[in-house]
C-alpha cells in the first residue's frame, strides 16, 4: 500500500512536471493540441493525488501502524474521527492536502474558464504546474507520508489541544484560502505572459478570489475560536508567528478585492492590482513556510529544518519572476485615466488599500525581525503585543473610519456640500453614542470609545445604504418595500454583499473592542467553600472532581456562579491528563450570557495537592460578537458571490462577442 | 496488495491516455495553431470594456443622484461628460 | 493620454512616509523589542529581558503563592540560571522543556515578571530531534 502512495506521488509530480514544461512551450510556440495535454495533465495529476490520499486514510482508518506517518500522529484509543483529521495533523499530510487542494482548484478554474481566453490559459496551465510542482517534488523527495517502519505496537497519538471539532476543520478551510490564492495569482501572471492588458483575468477570477479570501477568513475565525475555549487562557488572538501567517495575506488579498473594482469601474491601478495579487499569493507561501519550516522556534532550528530552505528558495523564485515579468510589461500596464480627486470613492478605496497593506507589511516586519537580528547580530529580539496593538490601533481604526466613509463617496469626485448632507445622519449617531459611551464610563478606554463610536458610524451609513437605497428602487415604482429591498440586493449582489460583509467586521471591531479594552480579570486561591467576585458575579468553590476517560483522566474543579442572590450554574473548569501523549491540557469553562453578549470564562490554573484551588475568572463584554460576526461574514461573502444571471449574459455578450474563434 | 497494483495500473494508464488525448483526437490536424486575438480583436475587447464602463458609470451616476449621494449641480455637470464618452464608445464599438 | 502628476502617486508618496514616520517613531520609543537572551548571556543586563532556555532539574515552590523556583539552561551549553516565577504556569511546562520569561536578572536570581511564562511547544511541523 505505501507503494502505491508513492508512486501515485511520484506520477502527480511527473505529470505535473509536465503541465509546467510541454504547458509552457505549446503557450510559447501556440501550439494548441499540446496546450490541451498540458491542461489534462493537471486533471490527471489530481486524480493522482486524490488516489494519495485515499491510500494515507485508509492506512489511517486501518490503525496501519507500519505507516510511519501514521504510527506518529494517532493511536488506537483515538477516536476515528480525529484519526481521519490526522491526516493533516502533521508535516506531510498537510503537504499532501495543501496538493490535493492546489489540483483540485487548477483544475476547476482551469475547466470553467470560459472567458478568459485560450492564450491566456495556456499560460496559467504552466504557471498552475510550477506551483504543484514544486509541492509535489516536497512530498516525493523531501517529506513523504509513505514513510514506513516495523509497525510499533501502538501509534504516539495525536497532540490532546488537536483533538477538537473545531480543530478537525480549521486547518483545510484555511487552505481552502491559502491555496485558493493560487488561482488569481496564476491568471494575473498567466494575462501578463499572453500580454493582455484587458480586465478578463479578473472578471474570470473574481469568485475564486472572493471565495479564497472567505474561507481564509472564516478558517481564522475558527481557528481563534479554538484558541478561546481549547487553549483557553482567556483570550483569541495573540499575534503568534503562526495567526499571524493566516492574517498578513488575508489583509493584502482584501486589499486586492477593493482595488479591482477601481480597475474594473476606471481601467486604473492595474500596475499595482497585479503586484497585489503578487504579494497576496507570496504572503501566503510565506505563511505556510512559517508554520513548517520551525523557523519559528529559532534560527537555528530552520537549518535543521529539511522543508525550510525549500520553501524560502521557491518564495524567492516566485517574487523574482512575477515582478521581472512586472517590469518587462510595464509599458503595457499604463494606465489611460486618472485619480480626478483626493475626495471620490476611487480615493477612498486608495487609501483602504495603503492602509491594509501597511498593516500587513508591520505585521510582516514583527514576524521577520527577530529572526533577522538574530542573524545579524546573534542576540534574537522579541517583538511582542504592545507593537502589535500599537499598529492595529493606528492603521486600524482609520480602516473602520474608511468602512463607513467609502460608500457614501461618490466615483470620481465628490462635493463637500453633498458629502454633508450624506453624512449627517451617522456622524449625529456616532456623535450621540461617543457621548452615552463617555457617560456610561466607557472612557476607561480611549481605544474603547473610539472603536465603538466609529462602529456606529460605519453601521448607520450601512444601514442608510440600505435604506436609500429601497427607497429609491421603489420610487422607480412597481414594487412595495420588500420587493424594492430584495430587488435591490438582487441587482447588485456584490456591493450590497459586500455592505454585509462590513457589517460583520463593524461587529468584530466591536466585540474586539469590548472584550479586550473593557474585561475584567480576577485571580485568587480557593479552598472548598471560598469564594471570589468578578464583575458583580459571585464564584464559590465547592470542591473537586475526577474521572478517568478512554485516553484521559479529567480533574474539574466544581465552581457555583451567583449574581447577587440567583443561582447562575455550575461551571467546572479543570484539567485532562492524556496517558498517551503524557501532556496536560487545559479544560476551561465559560459561561454566556446570551444578553449582554459577555462571557464568565473560568480557568483552574492550578489544581493543589491541598483540595484547594488557583482560580483565575475574566469578565468579557461583547465578545460573542465575533462569533456573531463570523456568521454575518459567511451570510455577506455568500450574497457577493451568488452567480447573477443577468451579469453573466451581459460578460458573456461582451466576451463571445470580441471573442476569438478557434 | 493486488489492489494496490491495480489502482496503481489503472493511474498509469488513465493518465497516459489522458495526455495523449488531444493528439490521438486529431492525428492529422488541418490547422494545429493555438491562436491569439489579432491587433482587431484587441481592439474590439477593449472598446466592449470602456463601452460597458461608460454604461455602468451613468447608471452609477443615476442611481447615486437618486440616493442623494450626488448634488444637483455635481449630477448636472458629470451627467453631461459621461452621457458623452458612453455614445462614443457605443459608436465605435459598432 | 497625457498623465500629468497624477495625484494618485502624490497620495502613495505621502502615505509611505507616513507609515515610515509612524514606524520609527514607534521603535525609537519602544526601543525595539526585548533582546531575546539564553542564560549564559544574561549576566551583565541590567534592565527587562526576555530569558530562553531549558528546564532543568525539578521545579520546586508554587507560582500561585511564594513562587515557582526552577532553573534554565542554555539550549546547547551548561550555563544556567535560577528563576523564580509567579503566575499562569502553562500546562506543557516540566523539565526538559524550553521556556521564554521575562523579567530582570537580580542578584544572580532571575526574577520573572508575572504571567510571563510561555512554552514554546514543539511545532507539530517541526522535525523529529
Amino acid at each position: 500500500m505505501p507503494d502505491l502512495g508513492r508512486a501515485a506521488l511520484v506520477t502527480a509530480f511527473l505529470l505535473l512536471v509536465y503541465a509546467l514544461v510541454a504547458g509552457s512551450f505549446a503557450a510559447w510556440r501556440g501550439r494548441r493540441r499540446l496546450a490541451a495535454s498540458a491542461q489534462n495533465a493537471l486533471i490527471a495529476a489530481f486524480g493522482a493525488t486524490v488516489v494519495a490520499t485515499v491510500v494515507l486514510l485508509v492506512a489511517l482508518a486501518r490503525h496501519d501502524f507500519s505507516f510511519t506517518y501514521v504510527a506518529e500522529h494517532t493511536s488506537r484509543e483515538l477516536p476515528l474521527g480525529y484519526t481521519l483529521t490526522a491526516f493533516w495533523g502533521g508535516q506531510e499530510g498537510s503537504l499532501l492536502l495543501w496538493l490535493l487542494v492546489l489540483c483540485g482548484y487548477s483544475v476547476a478554474a482551469v475547466l470553467t474558464a470560459r472567458r478568459v481566453g485560450r492564450e491566456v490559459l495556456a499560460w496559467v496551465v504552466p504557471t498552475l504546474g510550477l506551483v504543484g510542482t514544486f509541492f509535489a517534488l516536497l512530498l516525493v523527495f523531501v517529506a513523504s507520508p509513505f514513510t514506513t517502519q516495523v509497525a510499533p505496537a501502538d501509534g504516539a497519538g495525536l497532540n490532546p489541544s488537536l483533538q477538537n471539532p473545531y480543530m478537525a476543520v480549521h486547518p483545510p478551510l484555511l487552505y481552502l484560502g491559502y491555496v485558493g490564492l493560487t488561482v488569481p495569482f496564476a491568471f494575473a501572471i498567466g494575462a501578463l505572459l499572453a500580454r493582455r492588458t484587458d480586465e478578463r483575468w479578473i472578471v474570470q477570477t473574481r469568485r475564486w478570489t472572493l471565495a479564497a479570501w472567505a474561507f481564509l477568513g472564516v478558517g481564522q475565525l475558527l481557528g481563534a475560536h479554538w484558541a478561546y475555549v481549547e487553549i483557553g487562557w482567556g483570550g483569541y488572538f495573540a499575534w503568534d508567528p503562526v495567526e499571524n501567517a493566516a492574517l498578513m495575506p488575508w489583509l493584502a488579498a482584501t486589499a486586492f478585492l477593493h482595488s479591482v473594482m477601481i480597475q474594473e469601474k476606471r481601467g486604473m491601478l492595474k500596475v499595482w492590482n497585479v503586484l497585489l495579487v503578487v504579494l497576496a499569493f507570496d504572503l501566503s507561501l510565506f505563511g505556510t513556510f512559517l508554520t513548517r519550516s520551525g523557523i519559528i522556534q529559532s534560527i537555528h532550528s530552520f537549518t535543521q529544518s529539511s522543508i525550510g530552505p525549500w520553501f524560502l528558495g521557491f518564495i524567492c523564485l516566485i517574487t523574482a519572476g512575477s515582478l521581472g515579468l512586472i517590469f518587462l510589461r510595464l509599458p503595457l500596464l499604463r494606465a489611460k485615466t486618472r485619480l480626478e480627486s483626493l475626495v471620490s470613492r476611487e480615493a477612498t478605496f486608495l487609501y483602504n488599500n495603503l492602509l491594509l497593506v501597511a498593516l500587513a507589511l508591520t505585521i510582516l516586519w514583527g514576524v521577520v525581525y527577530p529572526l533577522l537580528s538574530e542573524a545579524v547580530t546573534g542576540e534574537a529580539a522579541t517583538v511582542s503585543k504592545p507593537y502589535y496593538n500599537f499598529f492595529l490601533h493606528s492603521f486600524g481604526l482609520p480602516l473602520l473610519l474608511l468602512m463607513g466613509i467609502g460608500p457614501l463617496v461618490a466615483w470620481r469626485r465628490a462635493s463637500l456640500r453633498a458629502l454633508g448632507r450624506t453624512f449627517l445622519w451617522p456622524l449625529s449617531a456616532a456623535a450621540a453614542a461617543g457621548a452615552a459611551l463617555l457617560v456610561a464610563g466607557a472612557g476607561s478606554s480611549r481605544v474603547g470609545v473610539i472603536a465603538y463610536t466609529f462602529s456606529v458610524f460605519v453601521l448607520a451609513s450601512i444601514v442608510l445604504e440600505f435604506a436609500r437605497g429601497t427607497s429609491a428602487r421603489r420610487a422607480l415604482g412597481g414594487v412595495g418595500w420588500l420587493g424594492a429591498f430584495s430587488s435591490l440586493v438582487a441587482r447588485n449582489r456584490r456591493r450590497y454583499g459586500g455592505y454585509v460583509v462590513h457589517a460583520a467586521v463593524v461587529l468584530l471591531a466591536i466585540g474586539v473592542a469590548g472584550s479586550s479594552a473593557y474585561q475584567t480579570v480576577r485571580e485568587a486561591r480557593l479552598h472548598p467553600g471560598d469564594s471570589m467576585t468578578v464583575a458583580g458575579n459571585r464564584l464559590v468553590f465547592r470542591g473537586f472532581e475526577a474521572k478517568t476517560e478512554s485516553n484521559h483522566r479529567a480533574i474539574r474543579a466544581n465552581v457555583d456562579v451567583y449574581r447577587g442572590d440567583k443561582y447562575l450554574g455550575r461551571y467546572r473548569p479543570g484539567k485532562n491528563q492524556y496517558f498517551a501523549e503524557d501532556q496536560v491540557s487545559n479544560e476551561v469553562s465559560i459561561r454566556h450570557d446570551l444578553l449582554t453578549g459577555g462571557d464568565l470564562f473560568l480557568i483552574a490554573d492550578q489544581v493543589n495537592a491541598d483540595g484547594s484551588v488557583d482560580l483565575k475568572a475574566l469578565q468579557k463584554p461583547l465578545v460573542n460578537l465575533l462569533w456573531l460576526a463570523g456568521l454575518v461574514f459567511v451570510g455577506g461573502s455568500l450574497i457577493a458571490l451568488w452567480p447573477d444571471a443577468r451579469e453573466e449574459r451581459r460578460l458573456a455578450e461582451r466576451y463571445e462577442g470580441a471573442a476569438v474563434r478557434v | 496488495m493486488s489492489v494496490a497494483l491495480v489502482v496503481g495500473a489503472l493511474l498509469a494508464i488513465g493518465s497516459v491516455v489522458l495526455v495523449a488525448a488531444p493528439f490521438l483526437r486529431e492525428p492529422a490536424p488541418t490547422d494545429d495553431r493555438l491562436l491569439s486575438p489579432d491587433a482587431a480583436q484587441q481592439r474590439r475587447l477593449a472598446v466592449a470594456e470602456e463601452r460597458d464602463r461608460a454604461l455602468a458609470a451613468l447608471k452609477e451616476l443615476e442611481f447615486d443622484h437618486r440616493t442623494g449621494k450626488v448634488s444637483d449641480d455635481d449630477y448636472r455637470e458629470l451627467v453631461g461628460v459621461l452621457r458623452q464618452r458612453a455614445a462614443e464608445t457605443l459608436r465605435a464599438g459598432g | 493620454m497625457a498623465r500629468r502628476g497624477s495625484p494618485a502617486r502624490l497620495i502613495v508618496a505621502l502615505s509611505v512616509a507616513a507609515v515610515l514616520a509612524v514606524f520609527l517613531l514607534y521603535t525609537s520609543i519602544a526601543g525595539g523589542g526585548t533582546p531575546s537572551l539564553q542564560p549564559s548571556q544574561v549576566a551583565g543586563h541590567t534592565g527587562r529581558v526576555s530569558l530562553v532556555g531549558i528546564v532543568v532539574g525539578k521545579p520546586s515552590g508554587d507560582a500561585h503563592a511564594g513562587g515557582l523556583h526552577f532553573l534554565l539552561r542554555d539550549r546547547h551549553a551548561m550555563a544556567s540560571v535560577p528563576v523564580v516565577y509567579k503566575g499562569s504556569v502553562p500546562d506543557l511546562f516540566k523539565t526538559g522543556r524550553e521556556v521564554v520569561v521575562d523579567g530582570k536578572l537580580r542578584n544572580g536570581v532571575f526574577v520573572a515578571v508575572p504571567n510571563t511564562l510561555v512554552t514554546k511547544c514543539p511545532s507539530k511541523y517541526a522535525p523529529k530531534k
